[in-house]
């Protein structure tokens, strides 16, 4: 595992992408340190622009903006990494269960993946969250997470299935390894690649949907999230009257999360696809000369 | 042949399974889902309609399979109830007036950030490791994780309300009428640019780096070798060898993409007030207008349906594989 995140470090977008993400968590932990106002609380006049007092300017009944941001940051990084692994985790068990075991397993689950993966997400999370009414935020995780596991599942059954009837795996059985072993010894670690994507790509497409789904009014108007500081934005038409800073505050911390998790993305498909590794490696230290760049790039 | 027939079968049950859905989720609501779906169309609906309503969705007297069975049938009736927020239009009528706006954008910004994306890919993956390269690919990926809320908003806020460059919302002057006249066409034109150009630039990242990820894979392959050994010229190697075969790939992306981008185009709808799918929704949603939003997803799964089964035909047409079985 320290060997995986040693890789992660030395790739520039990597290391980039993951010092925003630790920016993100410790604003969201340390959100009262930050902030000498309450994210629920009418501290100044409606709509004031941004100033020493307010460094994001107010909402429009008079929040302080920068207090909503870091306080929402925790219900949304949150539920994002939260759900990101509830879908990771039902991917990886779908798909294994599918590609390991074969037959009629997985006859049934591929049809039930390619079911799901075809019903459009967006519009079936509305038909629910509008008959849950208010949805609080774990309803929506919990939502998002049960109808949003295909895609993962789909990519990791077709990897299981090359993985197979490799000779690795084969010994393993051939020595009587329970299956249980053979799945989380052998089989997983070679999926990891995938998996990581899969749990980053899931986390980056909650936070877009919490915030979407909050911003067309079907959370709970009462939580602090970036989806509701949107749609309290729009309901009191900010963008019309110039209020521009209680729109762009979280546009903005959506946009700056979701990109520094795709950019983390990109490198772990880098490390793990050599052929796509188009940055010269981090240089030995017992490689005294300098990295032929242009040998890099071909390889 | 036998491979679009087993398709079509596919796509059929795909439906069923969605029917079946929303068969299924207000009779597993606690409480009476009569009194749940149409809660608020008892203050507003004649007695008529909600008995109307009631059959449509299979509320009849006898056991669950003789329900479903009579909610089935109204589904493939394409009698979708009566819409509780634009009575007494049925849902049906509604969502087949807003269809084609949302048709036109998301089948419009698809073409062009297909086109786009596509070139741009193939370039980056030509040059690979280059400065191109190396910022158009991490950028689009970045891009592609900004939601379409988000650069609708500022796309609003920026060429709508601050440079006033174009309208900010809806789908033509509100002075014209709708009709075959060239001033009507020419703002329908300008309405669209901003809706379509978000949905465009939200799509684009992901066929970017679909094809530059797979052609990089491909242009390691001995086939690219032997064209180049024997003299083809790069361009050659790069479209007719190389990109060719990067295609197919894209395809399948785009089969399931499509549902997302009906999604944006929803959301795009709303922020611009555009008279699509998404637009209707959303008054449905606020007047919790059940009937509507049950049938939104019935639409929608037959339009992602529907483009998925093009690329099934696209993909039958383009790979030899597939018609010798």
């Amino acid at each position: 595992m320290n060997t995986v995140l040693l890789t992660l470090v030395r790739n520039p977008k990597a290391a980039f992408g993951l010092g925003v993400v630790v920016v993100f968590i410790v604003l969201a932990i340390a959100a009262p340190l930050l902030t000498a106002y309450e994210p629920t609380a009418r501290v100044g006049g409606p709509h004031q622009p941004p100033s020493w007092e307010h460094w994001l300017g107010t909402t429009r009944i008079g929040r302080d903006v920068w207090a909503q941001l870091v306080y929402g940051a925790r219900s949304s990084l949150l539920i994002g990494f939260g759900t990101g692994f509830l879908i990771a985790a039902l991917g990886v068990a779908v798909g294994i269960t599918a590609g390991y075991l074969g037959g009629w397993v997985d006859e049934g689950l591929t049809f039930l993946t390619n079911v799901v993966l075809v019903i459009p997400n967006l519009p079936l999370l509305l038909v629910l969250a509008a008959f849950l009414g208010q949805a609080g935020p774990w309803a929506i995780a919990l939502i998002i997470g049960l109808t949003s596991w295909a895609w993962g599942a789909r990519v990791i059954r077709a990897q299981t299935l090359a993985l197979r009837r490799r000779e690795f795996i084969q010994a393993a059985e051939l020595l009587g390894e329970p299956r249980w072993r053979v799945i989380a010894v052998e089989l997983l670690p070679n999926l990891i690649s995938i998996v990581g994507i899969n749990f980053i790509g899931s986390v980056i497409y909650t936070v877009i949907t919490q915030a979407t789904l909050e911003f067309l009014g079907l959370g709970d108007p009462l939580a602090v999230s970036w989806g509701t500081m949107l749609y309290n934005a729009q309901t009191s038409s900010a963008l019309i009257v110039g209020a521009w800073w209680e729109v762009f505050a979280p546009c903005a911390a959506v946009a700056v999360f979701g990109g520094a998790l795709a950019l983390i993305n990109f490198a772990i498909d880098e490390i793990a696809n050599p052929r796509l590794r188009t940055v010269p490696r981090a240089p030995r230290p017992w490689a005294g000369k300098p990295i032929d760049t242009k040998a890099g790039a071909e390889a | 042949m036998e491979f679009l027939i087993r398709r079509l079968a596919f796509y059929l049950v795909a439906f069923v399974a969605a029917a079946c859905f929303n068969f299924a989720l207000p009779r597993m609501m606690p409480g009476d889902p009569v009194d749940i779906m149409f809660a608020q169309a008892d203050a507003s609906l004649p007695p008529e309609a909600q008995a109307a309503l009631r059959a449509t969705f299979g509320f009849v007297d006898g056991p669950l399979p003789v329900q479903f069975l009579a909610y089935l049938k109204s589904v493939f009736t394409w009698d979708l109830g009566i819409s509780v927020r634009f009575y007494p239009l049925p849902v049906a009528d509604v969502l087949a007036r807003a269809a084609g706006w949302t048709l036109f954008l998301v089948g419009s910004s698809t073409v062009i950030a297909f086109a786009i994306g596509s070139a741009l890919g193939i370039a980056a993956a030509w040059w690979r490791g280059g400065l191109f390269d190396s910022v158009i690919s991490p950028l689009s990926l970045v891009l592609q994780a900004i939601p379409a809320v988000v650069v609708s908003l500022v796309a609003l806020f920026a060429f709508a309300v601050v440079l006033r460059w174009l309208p900010p919302g809806y789908a033509w002057a509100p002075a014209l009428d709708p009709g075959w006249s060239l001033a009507w066409f020419g703002s329908v034109l300008t309405h669209a640019v901003l809706p379509l150009s978000t949905l465009v630039l939200v799509q684009i990242g992901g066929y970017l780096v679909t094809i530059r990820n797979t052609l990089i894979n491909l242009l390691g392959e001995d086939y690219i070798m032997l064209g180049r050994a024997k003299g083809l010229s790069e361009l050659r190697l790069m479209l007719a060898y190389g990109a060719r075969n990067a295609i197919l790939p894209l395809l399948s992306s785009f089969a399931i993409t499509i549902g997302m981008v009906m999604g944006g185009s929803l959301i795009t709808e709303i922020v611009f007030n555009y008279p699509g799918l998404g637009n209707t929704l959303y008054q449905g949603i606020i007047a919790r207008d059940y009937p509507l939003i049950q049938g939104q997803l019935l639409i929608m799964t037959l339009c992602v349906l529907a483009a998925n089964f093009v690329a099934d035909l696209a993909n039958y047409l383009l790979d030899p594989r597939l018609r010798t079985e």
